[in-house]
């Protein structure tokens, strides 16, 4: 437990000096912030002025520092390309973000682990060869291709679903698929291993002598060992689905945080990008260590 | 010679090796044989496949898409295989040196690997572009952190149980130097995990280099790149399809061949490494 509190604040100290990194490396080389703000007429003194009253000819650590304090004031400054307070715009992109992030994740573990434990319940039957099959060539598939195919059938030649935007849950379904879909295959090929390898084991054997169904055995004792590791780890699919939500939500137009990430650094809007950058290594780090502390306490090998 | 006619006749060995054959051979041969990528015919333009002179079709500027694409594998082969085989070397090293001389380097190492093995390698990548600017480098950057990270931690974990084996044990007692029980003793037992690994972090990069590309974060134009051709083919879905079917099928393709092969190499190894392996690809 003490090893386990030093990984927290650890953690927390990196964090604190990734966001510098992400921080610096944006003001350093952002390229000119003037030339984005203020009319090419500006004069030489103009832009020195509006560096200065911005804060920009300050020493990277100070501005950091302020940078922080603001933020825990609530004050996440304004977008330089529509000068829309940013604290407005982060509330409705994070909850977009997080409606199709959990969706998916509900998905990846809801479709992943049964298809996983039929798969490997009826080892070697066209089911499970199927299943397999299917689940390495989901791992195959990068997911903005899958998009495009998925917009092709589904709305383009069938019209069941749109094809981006927003609004009710048919606009959810195409970009959760999606975004799911590598989760699914992973999670599927997880569950059926870890279920076959308990299948193998001695106290599998030991059940059976002493007279449980099979059904009991399946249910309570081989999923249950065989999911824990695969829960513990779930922190894990936090990060995966916030790298893909950048390019599903862009693709299918879902305004989200990933999407005003990828947008925002296209047209070079720092306050932007500083923003929801940070607020995504926050998130990837927090999943990152749910998944390192469940892992913990699922092993009792490793809990001191 | 036995070795090797057991690779034959691991299938998905042998169909991912064939995939990779023919990819490599369209990479190297293909911009010779189709042309300049970049020449513009904007009265050739959105050709289907199949078309006199233009067999594999064009593009909307009338650009032939068999040269964008062919020119676009190498860019991506270049991205994922010569950076993940850099980060292959870098990594093993790091992994090794933390896992055997253990202590206060071993801690400082593995905090940083547990803190950037997490990151999704796209969310990286964007985040090397938002930092730098858009283009191949940043590109390179997250495939070549991401990826020694990850390596050097399953290498640092193999070393840890390998360096209280009684042969490693034994040689110290001999009095070797630890550089000769490093290389001779103790490499040879993680490099084959760390290249099957590797086969798989191949997988990851191309994807990466070809989503990054897609969202106009990765190579810029004029470069071709097989990201970017889908997401140009996207608006001309009903036009002509091939525009992005094709390198939508080339990344499928690579990406397929290399897990193939990645399977392929698991199951000729050991098999106590293999344990090591799945837990390594738990991400």
């Amino acid at each position: 437990m003490r090893s386990l509190l030093k990984t927290v604040v650890l953690t927390f100290l990196l964090l604190l000096a990734s966001s510098l990194a992400v921080f610096a490396a944006i003001r350093l080389s952002g390229g000119d912030v003037t030339a984005a703000r203020l009319p090419a007429s500006a004069t030489a003194a103009d832009r020195q002025l509006f560096r200065h009253q911005m804060g920009l000819d300050q020493p990277i650590l100070k501005q950091y520092a302020t940078y922080l304090g603001k933020l825990f004031k609530g004050d996440l400054g304004n977008s330089l390309t529509n000068s829309a307070k940013i604290s407005t715009l982060a509330v409705e992109k994070i909850k977009n973000s997080l409606i199709l992030g959990a969706t998916s994740m509900l998905l990846v573990f809801g479709i992943g682990i049964p298809l996983g434990m039929i798969a490997a319940l009826k080892r070697n039957s066209w089911f499970d060869t199927g299943i397999t099959s299917a689940s390495v060539a989901g791992m195959a598939v990068p997911n903005f291709w899958l998009a495009l195919i998925a917009i092709y059938f589904f709305s383009t030649r069938l019209g069941w679903l749109p094809s981006a935007g927003q609004g009710g849950i048919k606009y959810l379904v195409l970009p959760a698929f999606v975004l799911s879909a590598e989760g699914i295959a992973l999670t599927v090929r997880m569950t059926r291993s870890a279920m076959l390898d308990n299948l193998n084991q001695d106290f599998v054997r030991t059940l059976r002598a002493a007279g449980l169904s099979e059904r009991r055995i399946y249910f309570k004792h081989v999923l249950r060992n065989s999911l824990l590791p695969i829960i513990s780890l779930a922190g894990l699919r936090v990060g995966q689905i916030v790298g893909y939500a950048l390019v599903v939500e862009t693709i299918f137009g879902w305004p989200g945080v990933g999407q005003s990430l990828v947008n925002a650094v296209l047209r070079r809007d720092y306050p932007v990008v500083q923003f929801f950058s940070l607020l995504l290594v926050l998130v990837v780090t927090l999943g990152n260590l749910a998944a390192s502390i469940g892992y913990t306490l699922a092993n009792p090998k490793l809990r001191k | 010679m036995s070795r090797f006619r057991r690779a034959l006749k691991n299938k998905q060995l042998v169909i991912g090796m064939i995939i990779a054959i023919v990819i490599v051979v369209l990479g190297i041969v293909g911009p010779a044989v189709f042309g300049d990528y970049s020449k513009q015919d904007l009265l050739r333009g959105h050709k289907p496949v199949g078309t006199p002179g233009d067999f594999f079709g064009t593009d909307a500027l009338g650009r032939s898409l068999a040269a964008r694409a062919t020119y676009g594998i190498r860019i991506s082969l270049f991205v994922a295989i010569s950076v993940t085989g850099l980060a292959m070397v870098v990594g093993t090293i790091i992994g090794l040196i933390a896992g055997y001389v253990k202590g206060l380097v071993d801690g400082v190492i593995s905090l940083l690997i547990d803190f950037i093995w997490g990151f999704p390698l796209i969310l990286v990548a964007v985040l090397a572009a938002a930092s730098i600017g858009s283009g191949l480098l940043p590109v390179i950057l997250a495939v070549g952190l991401v990826n020694t990270v990850a390596i050097a931690r399953v290498v640092r974990g193999e070393v840890l149980g390998i360096s209280e084996k009684d042969f490693v044990v034994a040689a110290k007692a001999g009095g070797y130097s630890t550089m000769r029980i490093l290389t001779k003793h103790v490499a040879p037992n993680v490099i084959p995990v760390a290249l099957v690994l590797s086969s798989y972090y191949v997988a990851v990069a191309i994807i990466a280099e070809a989503a990054l590309s897609f969202v106009g974060l990765g190579a810029q134009a004029p470069l071709p790149s097989l990201g970017q051709m889908v997401s140009e083919g996207r608006n001309y879905m009903r036009l002509n399809h091939w525009e992005s079917t094709i390198p939508g099928v080339i990344i499928f393709a690579m990406v397929l061949s290399v897990s193939l092969i990645g399977d392929g190499l698991r199951d000729l190894l050991d098999p106590r490494l293999r344990t090591a392996l799945e837990r390594a690809r738990a991400k």
